[in-house]
């Protein structure tokens, strides 16, 4: 589980404290980006690809209600049982209570943030079943005991030495072989026995259409497919805000979701699920969690278009140099910086100010939600609480003041100019603006306004003289 | 055509070069140009800190002082975008403000849209090599560039603008818009974060070979300036209104 | 109240203001001049290959000249395929050669929905995966491949485009996750 406890600068501080390795996660993510950008460019439409997806989003949260009893009925049509959940402990309980209906040891499950979010996991533990993450990521994660650090890519924060290292204790592969080729076939062939003698799969849902009450999931590995192909059982596990109204829809948002989140054109697998295998059950769960009150908020409700592709992540400068773990919430990134003050601001307020603003998440979402902007509103939501630290809260009432009373602010700019160059530097270099290494600005000896006033003077004298 | 100088608060108490390099170079292009003594902070601190009121009030000081002129010019692509984008967060019910919003520019905008610069004043002759720092809200909100996130046709004011000085040669750096980590309080509140994601960008710079990093924001010239004296680096950033009346190379 | 009922409530208290469905068929996307070759040159970065079946070849010399060796082998193309009573018994097949209805050229992936197939275990317990696809089952993009697509197999069907891969070890690419370890697209 995550620790959520967590405070983005003091836990960034630490991260960043080997730098080499902050490098190399910069870098590795950075090419995701790239590989991103690559795939975009090579549409001429994706720019319009983007506000179809946005305004389908739109459409689709403007009437969900409509929408979800629409994708019901029709799932209940294809013989699939459909569940509701209004919270993390409701959703946990429907999945124990299916598994342990059929008596299920073990479960395999593909990837899902919800079930990251409901706690599902250590949930089902409790209860003695045994759960297999089966993404190869997730797996790895699984196995160290550790939430994931990104969403696409669970174990990004790691180096192939420590995987092999953890292979080589779990899995009993070769001390020393850091081959991902080969580690990656150690971890097949595992999970192979795994999926073959699991009595239920368990899966997230990309996309569920309410036209057809069917979902989609995507992944490269195959390993949602093998989970609901063998056991008799499949539970997806979807968010209420995945619905999309019609079949034709996945002509727009599969055409984004693998480009934005890992820079290939399609994942593997795009596949449809409508019906279990051949003498199997289907259940879905649809879980709400919050997210009905994210709804009714204007200033965030637009976070609900998520597709979760994680690109904002690999695009944040700010996410790529401090990892998923600095970040309270289980979804970390400018995308989890919204959500997270959105479920619970005390907890995760740190996570809106993890962020210079600079944009870019918002440029790259799929679906264009303005998650720059989202994240100085939570800061709204901060302030007015109370959370912020007291002395920078004190530091911006005294600047609301001076804002208003312009010769106390220049009397104060004035102050600073003459002061800092006489503080020894030995009393400045512990402050926030220099600890890290950054030298104060030099101080001018007049502030353009005093310079201004002298020039404005001496042309009035010189027209007097005329 | 009268001009209202926009001097963003920390410009003017420690980077008044900038603010009379973009004064001269207005009146030396023949504009009648005053700087109203009341103006403070547009409030932008404030409104990224989630102080609703200080920004509100911030944004009716800053439209009461500015709303009298034909035109508001400044040497800051945030500030300005501040003003132009997010006052609506606090006094979208404000006439005197939406007739005022459409008339701030960012001083490159400016020289560009409304005076359709064609030449400098003077000649300026600038033989160095010069690095473009884009800084965020001028590429995402005022759409100084194309962003590299958008699939667009490519742009950029800055190179624009520099194509008007003799012997400057632009250059990009690897990953061409990235963030140079100033961020407002940003910098404060993540002091080693900030300084780390500088620390990226001013090598980046610096692998172009150029002598100068050049923008139009000074708070992100500030930053990494403050990161390359720290480490005695022999880079220099460079305000790009200094180039344009032909002083830069003398700062 | 019920659960259902109450989320339903809730949801409808909370909707955002309205807002049009847009016409997804306005935007003209993009078209490719050979699709073939877009689709081929797609899939052989994705673990995978495609060919365009020669006059006088068959699905099987193709096979066989690519995989001599190959192992148990089930071929879903002919209508008199073997079948196994639970999903399971596939867990060995070494190669499988299946029946693709339609193929995308902008993400070389191929429909698969087989409506004589019971259980679809086998695309992704096997090896070694050919998919075979009429030539003119091509579209441009997945907005035309939808138009076109059927669910025909127990509610199922997949788009798949070449083998099982994950970059989940240092980002480093590697074919042969969980599912098949290659995979070959034959256009007939």
């Amino acid at each position: 589980m995550k620790d959520d406890s967590v405070k983005h600068p003091q836990a960034t501080a630490e991260f960043l404290k080997d730098r080499a390795q902050a490098k190399w996660h910069d870098s590795a993510i950075w090419w995701v980006r790239q590989k991103r950008d690559a795939q975009a460019k090579q549409l001429p439409e994706w720019e319009e690809l983007r506000r179809l997806a946005r305004e389908i989003k739109a459409h689709t949260l403007s009437q969900l209600d409509d929408y979800l009893a629409q994708f019901e009925a029709n799932a209940q049509k294809n013989g699939v049982t459909v569940h509701w959940a209004a919270d993390a402990d409701e959703h946990n309980r429907i999945v124990h209570g299916i598994l342990a209906a059929k008596q299920v040891k073990k479960l395999v499950k593909s990837k899902s943030m919800l079930t990251e979010e409901c706690g599902l996991n250590p949930y089902l533990e409790q209860h003695g079943i045994e759960v297999v993450d089966t993404d190869l990521g997730e797996r790895i994660v699984q196995l160290r005991h550790e939430a994931p650090s990104h969403i696409v890519m669970p174990a990004i924060h790691l180096k192939k030495e420590q995987i092999s290292e953890l292979f080589h204790k779990e899995l009993g592969t070769e001390a020393g072989n850091n081959d991902p080729t080969y580690l990656t076939h150690a971890a097949r062939a595992n999970l192979r026995e795994h999926f073959l003698t699991a009595d239920a799969g368990l899966t997230g849902v990309n996309f569920a259409i309410a036209e057809t009450g069917g979902v989609v999931v995507c992944t490269n590995e195959g390993n949602a497919d093998l989970g609901t192909s063998l056991p008799p059982i499949h539970i997806a596990s979807m968010g209420l805000e995945k619905i999309i109204p019609k079949l034709e829809h996945l002509g727009v948002f599969t055409r984004l979701l693998a480009r934005s989140a890992i820079g290939s054109p399609v994942t593997t697998y795009t596949s449809h699920f409508h019906q279990a295998r051949p003498g199997g059950e289907m259940h879905i769960v649809i879980v709400d969690n919050g997210r009905s009150d994210i709804l009714g908020n204007e200033d965030f409700y637009q976070s609900l278009r998520c597709i979760r592709c994680g690109a904002c992540m690999n695009t944040c400068p700010v996410y790529r140099r401090s990892s998923g773990f600095s970040y309270s919430y289980i979804i970390p990134g400018p995308i989890g910086s919204t959500l997270g003050p959105s479920r619970d601001m005390k907890k995760h307020g740190s996570m809106a100010f993890a962020c210079s603003t600079c944009g870019s998440c918002s440029n790259v979402c799929p679906v264009k939600i303005n998650l720059h902007e989202q994240l100085v509103l939570h800061r709204k939501k901060a302030f007015e609480q109370n959370l912020l630290p007291a002395g920078k809260k004190m530091g911006l009432l005294a600047m609301r003041f001076l804002t208003q009373h312009p010769a106390l602010f220049d009397l104060g700019g004035k102050v600073m100019r003459k002061v800092v160059p006489i503080i020894p530097e030995s009393l400045t270099r512990h402050s926030a603006w220099s600890r890290a290494g950054r030298d104060v600005p030099p101080m001018p000896a007049q502030s353009f306004k005093e310079l201004y006033q002298q020039r404005s003077q001496n042309k009035k004298d010189k027209e007097g003289q005329q | 055509m009268k001009i209202g100088l926009f001097i963003p608060c920390f410009i003017n108490e420690l980077f008044p070069h900038v603010a009379m390099a973009t004064l001269e170079l207005l009146e030396s292009l023949g504009c009648e140009v005053e700087f109203p003594m009341e103006q403070s902070c547009c409030g932008q601190p404030l409104a990224n800190n989630g102080d609703s009121k200080g920004a509100c009030d911030a944004a009716r000081r800053f439209t009461n002082v500015f709303q009298r002129y034909d035109y508001v010019v400044a040497p800051s692509g945030s500030c300005v975008s501040h003003v132009t984008h997010h006052y609506d967060w606090y006094i979208a019910e404000d006439t005197a403000y939406q007739q005022l919003k459409p008339k701030v520019y960012e001083i490159i905008e400016f020289l560009q849209d409304v005076l359709k610069l064609e030449k400098l004043p003077k000649p300026v002759y600038f033989p160095h090599k010069v690095s473009i720092h884009q800084s965020c809200h001028g590429l995402r909100e005022l759409h100084h560039a194309s962003p590299s996130e958008l699939m667009m046709p490519y742009h950029s004011r800055l190179e624009e603008i520099l194509k008007l000085v003799d012997g400057v040669e632009v250059l990009l750096p690897e990953r061409r818009d990235e963030c140079c980590g100033f961020g407002g309080t940003f910098c404060v509140d993540e002091p080693e974060l900030s300084t780390a994601m500088g620390e990226d960008r001013i090598a980046q710079h610096e692998a172009t070979g150029a002598e100068y990093i050049v923008g139009a924001d000074p708070s992100c010239l500030m930053h990494m300036g403050g990161i390359i004296r720290h480490q005695g680096k022999s880079i220099r950033p460079l305000h790009i209104v200094e180039i344009l009346t032909g002083r830069g190379a003398g700062t | 109240m019920s659960a259902r009922d109450n989320i339903l409530a809730r949801i409808r208290q909370n909707r955002p203001a309205a807002s049009a469905l847009p016409d997804m068929h306005a935007v003209p996307f993009i078209r490719y001049d050979n699709q073939f070759e877009a689709f081929a040159t797609l899939i052989r970065n994705l673990g995978g290959d495609a060919v365009q079946l020669q006059d006088g070849q068959s699905v099987s010399d193709v096979v066989a000249a690519r995989w001599p060796d190959a192992g148990r082998t089930i071929d879903l193309t002919v209508a008199q395929h073997e079948e196994v009573d639970d999903p399971h018994a596939w867990h060995d097949v070494d190669l499988a050669i299946v029946p693709g209805q339609l193929a995308v050229a902008e993400n070389a992936t191929v429909w698969v929905s087989h409506p004589d197939n019971r259980f679809r275990s086998i695309y992704f317990l096997t090896q070694k995966l050919v998919l075979v696809v009429p030539r003119d089952a091509m579209v441009d993009t997945m907005r035309d491949a939808y138009a076109r697509i059927r669910l025909a197999e127990h509610g199922f069907g997949a788009f798949i485009s070449g083998s099982s891969r994950t970059a989940d070890i240092e980002q480093s690419l590697v074919m042969g996750a969980h599912g098949a370890m290659a995979a070959l697209v034959i256009f007939v």
